[in-house]
């Protein structure tokens, strides 16, 4: 325990020099504008500015790229109580109580209890990162190929099981994306497949492009489709003096926002959309233990500091799973893998070892720009709204002038433009059938990891199945998969035959 | 909807059959020696039973009256809009190596405002002049990215 205190100060002193400080800054707040703006969510913000940190040491572009993905689910915020617009979907329950406030002219408190709320959840974040992650990479030494494959196929399901409506789609988006990572170099023979003969292809699919394509122009061109009337809603901005939270806001949020963080925290270690989970798990849980439940929905406070808490705090624990396993349980820490995988740190239980002060730079660096987003943040609540002024028949053409230039510059190739619009194209497609792109992205970027703990698995085992049952870990992961599968199947199977029942004895 | 939702399924389905295809024109090997086509064969088989499926799922499914209908009324237009946004991307993107970014940007940025209703011609020519140029020097000048110059060398 001492001894983690003992990196953690050393990692204060990474994240404290003036070059670390200054991308932890930028970061932050290109995050928090990324969040606002609506258009652009963290995956496609993260992925359109890796190319910017390709000339920064590892340690200052993780720093970046991490800041812009806390600043992203904090900047979410402020459109959900502003103006009722999440601008990701983490926030999506901030608006129920936070724009009911912002109505009532409370949107100050609103905003700087979401500051707070996020500031403690990350203050909570670090130690469970401080005190879990070393025991965990530890323990996840034992992790061969089996466990591997076991853990990231639990991922997929359990990913496809939250998200959409359609457990099968999500399953299927998730094999499209599989099936797409394996275009390129064998990973285990270097033999070139579905290449086609072009050289572009040999090192596979751009992964960049398919995030900015599924997520960013699919976005775009979802809201271009929309009448313009849609897109101009009236935007609340508060002054700077209405902004502190009373003794009272203060004295209702101090629980919800302590629950909330241990919640969040608890669901970023699990596969799937924490953040999302844990927001909505977190104002279920608020609303259950409040003497006045019947205030959430009219703009009870608590029903934005707790969701908002939870939110950072599953968003900072999710990194666990990445740096510990090398494994990320949700697309944005996907991006962050593929990140880190350009700048030569392949994360795993010998990240912490290997890149020492990387790791603990990154995690150091988390609590700075969380104390940043607070000091910088509130002041600027003014700012970042009159931005949400900014008219979306400007915004969106912008938004696609940075995908194209962010697109051009992660390998300097016009191909990678037009692979993008392709799978713009298809994003807004797959959005128009109700297809997730999250399964998608995450088994691209996990794909070739998948197939080579399978080959690697079935050759130690000489072509035996076996081997993933007989071996504890991989076991339970595999049990605990297939009742993932099992439970909505059974659902549906009792939810046909309740509704036969029904139809049976209307016509008795 | 269900129309919708059988094209989506059938498109995955046909993904599907075409991996499998292509997976068997490559060597497949054992499980104890796989070859470079097994994974993606064995991926592409999943993909056709798990879209198949879907398929017989939703064809068996029944809809609510009238709901075929409420579903197939779009907005009208709206989808053309959307082509062309695509479509200005895409030119920007055919012209950009001729053309050279600044150019590009500007032609892009024209485009798409018009596209998204903006018509009066002086703001318009103002806002793209100003985004170009603004994207060109945070670009080349601030993160030293080269970028295509074009015929014209700027």
């Amino acid at each position: 325990m001492f001894e983690s205190l003992g990196h953690l100060a050393s990692g204060f002193g990474v994240a404290t020099t003036l070059h670390n400080l200054f991308y932890c800054l930028i970061g932050v707040t290109v995050g928090t504008l990324i969040g606002v703006l609506p258009g652009i969510g963290p995956i496609a913000g993260i992925a359109l500015l890796i190319p910017a940190t390709f000339g920064l040491d590892p340690t200052a572009a993780i720093i970046m790229l991490a800041g812009i993905y806390y600043g992203a689910m904090y900047g979410g915020s402020t459109t959900s109580i502003l103006l009722n617009v999440p601008g990701e979907t983490a926030s999506v329950i901030t608006c129920i109580d936070g724009y009911q406030m912002a109505q009532q002219g409370r949107a100050g408190p609103a905003l700087a209890i979401c500051a707070i709320g996020s500031f403690v959840a990350g203050t909570i974040g670090l130690f469970g990162l401080v005190f879990l992650a070393p025991p965990l990479a530890r323990a996840a030494l034992v992790f061969g190929p089996p466990e591997y494959f076991a853990l990231m196929v639990f991922g997929f399901i359990v990913l496809s099981n939250v998200t959409g409506t359609s457990l099968l789609k999500s399953l299927m988006m998730a094999v499209v994306g599989l099936i797409i990572g394996t275009i390129g170099l064998d990973p285990v023979t270097g033999n070139a497949r579905f290449t086609f003969g072009h050289v572009y292809l040999l090192g596979g699919i751009e992964f960049v492009a398919v995030a900015i394509g599924l997520f960013g122009i699919a976005e775009v061109l979802a809201n271009v489709e929309k009448p313009p009337e849609m897109l101009e809603k009236k935007v609340i901005v508060p002054r700077f003096r209405d902004l502190y939270p009373s003794l009272t806001d203060l004295k209702k949020s101090i629980k919800p926002i302590l629950r909330g963080s241990g919640l969040g925290f608890g669901l970023g270690l699990v596969p799937g959309p924490a953040p999302v989970i844990a927001t909505y798990a977190s104002y279920m849980v608020e609303k259950k233990v409040s003497r006045h439940p019947e205030e959430f929905g009219k703009g009870a406070i608590e029903g934005v500091a707790g969701p908002e808490s939870a939110n950072n705090a599953a968003s900072q624990s999710a990194f666990i799973p990445l740096f510990v396993l090398g494994i990320p349980f949700a697309p944005p820490t996907a991006i962050l893998l593929g990140a880190l995988l350009i700048h030569g740190v392949n994360p795993g239980p010998l990240m912490i070892s290997q890149h020492p002060e990387l790791f603990w730079g990154v995690i150091a660096s988390m609590y700075i720009g969380n104390f940043i987003l607070l000091v910088l943040n509130l002041p600027f609540v003014p700012f970042f709204a009159s931005i949400l002024r900014i008219p979306q028949n400007i915004l969106l053409p912008l938004i696609v002038l940075f995908c194209l230039t962010g697109m051009y510059t992660v390998n300097n190739s016009v191909l990678d433009i037009w692979l993008m619009l392709l799978l713009g194209g298809l994003g807004y497609l797959m959005r128009k059938w109700a297809y997730e792109g999250a399964p998608l992205l995450l088994a691209l970027v996990l794909g070739p990891r998948l197939e080579v703990a399978f080959r690697q698995s079935l050759m130690i085992s000489r072509g035996d199945f076996e081997i993933f049952l007989s071996r504890p870990i991989s076991l339970a992961l595999l049990l605990a998969t297939a009742l993932f599968l099992l439970i909505p199947a059974a659902r549906m199977i009792l939810k046909a035959a309740k509704k036969d029942n029904l139809v049976k004895s209307r016509k008795t | 909807m269900k129309k919708d939702e059988l094209i989506g399924g059938s498109v995955v389905f046909l993904f599907g059959a075409v991996t499998t295809i292509f997976s068997l024109q490559l060597p497949i090997g054992t499980f104890r020696r796989a070859g470079d086509g097994l994974f993606p064969l064995c991926l592409g088989l999943i993909l056709m039973f798990l879209s198949l499926l879907f398929v017989l799922q939703v064809f068996f499914r029944k809809e609510p009256r009238g709901e075929d209908a409420a579903s197939g009324s779009a907005i009208p237009g709206s989808a053309k809009q959307v082509l062309l946004f695509l479509g200005a991307a895409a030119l920007a993107t055919a012209l950009l190596n001729s053309l050279g970014y600044l150019l590009t940007a500007l032609f892009l940025m024209l485009a798409l405002l018009r596209l998204l209703g903006m018509k009066r011609w002086v703001p318009l020519a103002l806002f793209s002049l100003i985004s170009a140029g603004a994207s060109h020097l945070l670009f080349v000048y601030w993160l030293k990215i080269p970028l295509p110059r074009g015929w014209l060398d700027f």
